[in-house]
């Protein structure tokens, strides 16, 4: 399992190098750590679908002993591991910048790329490659644009649900979030394996 | 004999094609060769051997265990060769080795040396600046590496030249040095096959329509040439298809001995290769030997 | 060892190898004891197909041309080369009685018939 994480650096090894100053054109531009976070989280994880789409990756993988379950765990927690040191590498490069941010505009970051992960990747698994990148380029900016637009929207004229989640504690809200992102991310995940292990090679 | 795989009565249907009701073993410690016109349903009964595809019916078995339980198990100990290259093309075979190896707990770095020398393999080369010759080199390479008992190929040898394809083919024996190690491989060039085969499946509109030792092969199938005049309605059952000319016929018999028995020595009688063999069954659309 | 195979002759594989090996060993080049290559070595030396080595060696056992030990090969047997050539000179008689008769049947004399077998015999 491990083995099947660690293969996203050895394929990705000269992208790391357009990793570094994607992450400080970011930076550097002033946009939100929100969004540098999320545009830092997503870069392994869908380069990775890229390549694979490319090659004939599917085959590869699942001639090598590994189960189909594994193949799709390893994307998954994968990600999550990406994700992890893509917020530390990112906070990094803030912090020499001298820029200031919050764990706030962090966790929403990441908790937005997750949720944006749990919507993509199932459709890798149920369609054949070809296109998917550009699918999924264009969900990813309706998604923001969403995102932009819906939840102000939502706390405008869902006033009650805004109030409720007004009045937790930051301990609760971010329980709360993780906790709704996470099942999110566990369903998304589920149906993955169940999609893979139908599909034909 | 013990058989390594076994296909029964396996059934894959797609869009205006079908593998139909494939009953095949493959026996421990010898070469099966697997022929078959392109699209006959080569790849397809491979992936389902190889569990990339699932079979609507019947039942798949490798080393006698089953996929559902024991996959892990069951692909440690296979080593494949696809037609075509399914390694990241621009990775070179030094990275390649980093992913693939450690997915096998037999995995020899020495015996993965040994292979990269003789095949003159560069270790620092994108996969999609070698040859097809040199990715097939690669990709047997990788495949021979972890000791597999089971080497499964589909189709090694298109597109190699002739050099290669004999290099290749005396590899091979050299593997079956090793009594323990099985190998199943598909071509259409059926060439290869007659050196070294020791059992033939051979595959036709999804139908398994031959499926006998090359002994047996040898035994059972002739060429056989004479007069017009020879033939009329009983002594033709002994062919499966038969070529008629101004000059004389041309027939592939799988029945030799009753074609020794009616025609005597009023005929000329000629080994068939298996080229002959797929050439006249193609035509004569003949199912179930 | 030497054989050679043909892949034109009309003679098949395991045949021609079962003969070679059974000429080797009456002719004394091959002596009792002496061990065979592995069937998959000689598959592998005469480019054929270990299905077809595994046949000559499977018939050779049976004629009690060779044996096999598992594990450690085959080996030619002993001979009994008495029983062998009463055996052959057996199989002569009968083909020379053969050509007797032939020869009677198209007014060949026996002076003329030694004189072919004479020439036949030089070559």
């Amino acid at each position: 399992m491990f083995n099947l994480i660690r293969r996203d650096i050895i394929l990705q090894k000269k992208m790391m190098l357009i990793f570094i100053p994607f992450i400080l054109f970011f930076i550097i531009m002033d946009t939100t750590t929100t969004l540098t976070v999320l545009v830092a989280s997503l870069f392994i994880p869908f380069n990775a679908f890229y390549y694979d789409e490319k090659a004939e990756t599917n085959i590869l993988l699942n001639s090598l002993p590994y189960t189909r379950k594994e193949i799709v765990a390893s994307r998954y927690l994968g990600a999550v591991v990406y994700m992890v040191l893509a917020v530390g590498f990112t906070s990094l490069l803030l912090f020499v910048f001298n820029q200031s941010f919050s764990l706030d505009e962090i966790a929403i970051g990441s908790g937005m790329f997750l949720f944006f992960a749990a919507l993509t990747f199932p459709i890798f698994y149920i369609f054949k490659p070809g296109y998917l990148m550009v699918v999924v380029f264009i969900s990813f900016f309706t998604f923001l644009f969403i995102m932009e637009n819906a939840i102000p929207y939502i706390l405008e004229n869902y006033t009650a649900l805004a109030e409720y989640v007004m009045d937790l504690s930051t301990l609760e809200q971010y329980l709360v979030g993780s906790l709704t992102v996470m099942s999110f991310y566990m369903a998304s995940w589920l149906a993955s394996t169940i999609i893979y292990q139908r599909k034909a090679l | 004999m013990e058989n390594v795989v076994e296909l029964k009565g396996v059934t894959k249907a797609f869009k205006g094609f079908s593998v139909d009701d494939i009953n095949l073993e493959v026996k421990r410690g010898f070469i099966t060769g697997f022929v078959g016109a392109n699209g006959a349903g080569k790849s397809t009964t491979i992936k389902m051997m190889m569990n990339l595809l699932k079979p609507d019916h019947g039942e798949v078995k490798v080393f006698g265990l089953d996929y559902k339980t024991n996959e892990k198990e069951i692909k440690e100990r296979i080593g494949f060769v696809y037609d075509g290259n399914v390694f990241y093309e621009g990775l070179n075979l030094k990275d390649i080795k980093q992913i693939v190896a450690p997915a096998y707990k037999q995995w020899d770095d020495e015996l993965f040396n040994y292979y990269i020398d003789r095949f003159d393999l560069p270790l620092n080369k994108a996969m999609k600046k070698l040859s097809k010759g040199m990715q097939m080199k690669a990709s047997l390479a990788i495949a021979l590496s972890h000791h597999a008992e089971l080497i499964i190929m589909d189709e090694p040898t298109a597109g190699l030249d002739p050099i290669f394809r004999r290099e290749f083919l005396d590899l091979l024996q050299e593997l079956m040095i090793d009594s323990n190690r099985t190998i199943f491989f598909s071509s259409h060039i059926t060439t290869d096959l007659d050196r070294i085969a020791d059992y033939i499946a051979f595959i036709q509109d999804g139908e398994l329509v031959v499926n006998q030792s090359i002994e047996e092969v040898a035994e059972n199938y002739a060429i056989v040439k004479g007069e017009l005049e020879l033939l009329d309605q009983d002594t033709e059952k002994a062919f499966v298809e038969v070529r008629r000319a101004s000059t004389g016929f041309e027939a592939l018999t799988n029945n030799l001995k009753e074609v020794n028995d009616i025609f005597g020595d009023s005929v000329v009688i000629e080994n068939a290769t298996l080229e002959d063999i797929m050439y006249y069954l193609r035509k004569g659309g003949v199912h179930h030997v | 060892m030497q054989i050679i195979i043909s892949n034109s002759s009309k003679e098949p594989i395991y045949e021609q190898i079962i003969n070679q090996i059974k000429s080797s060993i009456l002719s004394g080049d091959l002596k009792e004891g002496t061990a065979l290559p592995s069937i998959r070595q000689l598959a592998k030396d005469l480019q054929i197909s270990v299905i077809t080595t595994k046949r000559a060696y499977e018939e050779l056992e049976k004629s009690g041309f060779i044996y096999s030990i598992v594990g450690k090969g085959s080996f030619v047997a002993e001979q009994n080369l008495e029983v062998i050539r009463e055996k052959k000179l057996k199989v002569i008689e009968e083909q020379l009685s053969a050509v007797i008769e032939n020869s009677k049947e198209i007014g060949l004399s026996f002076d003329e018939l030694q004189e072919l077998l004479e020439l036949l015999y030089e070559e």
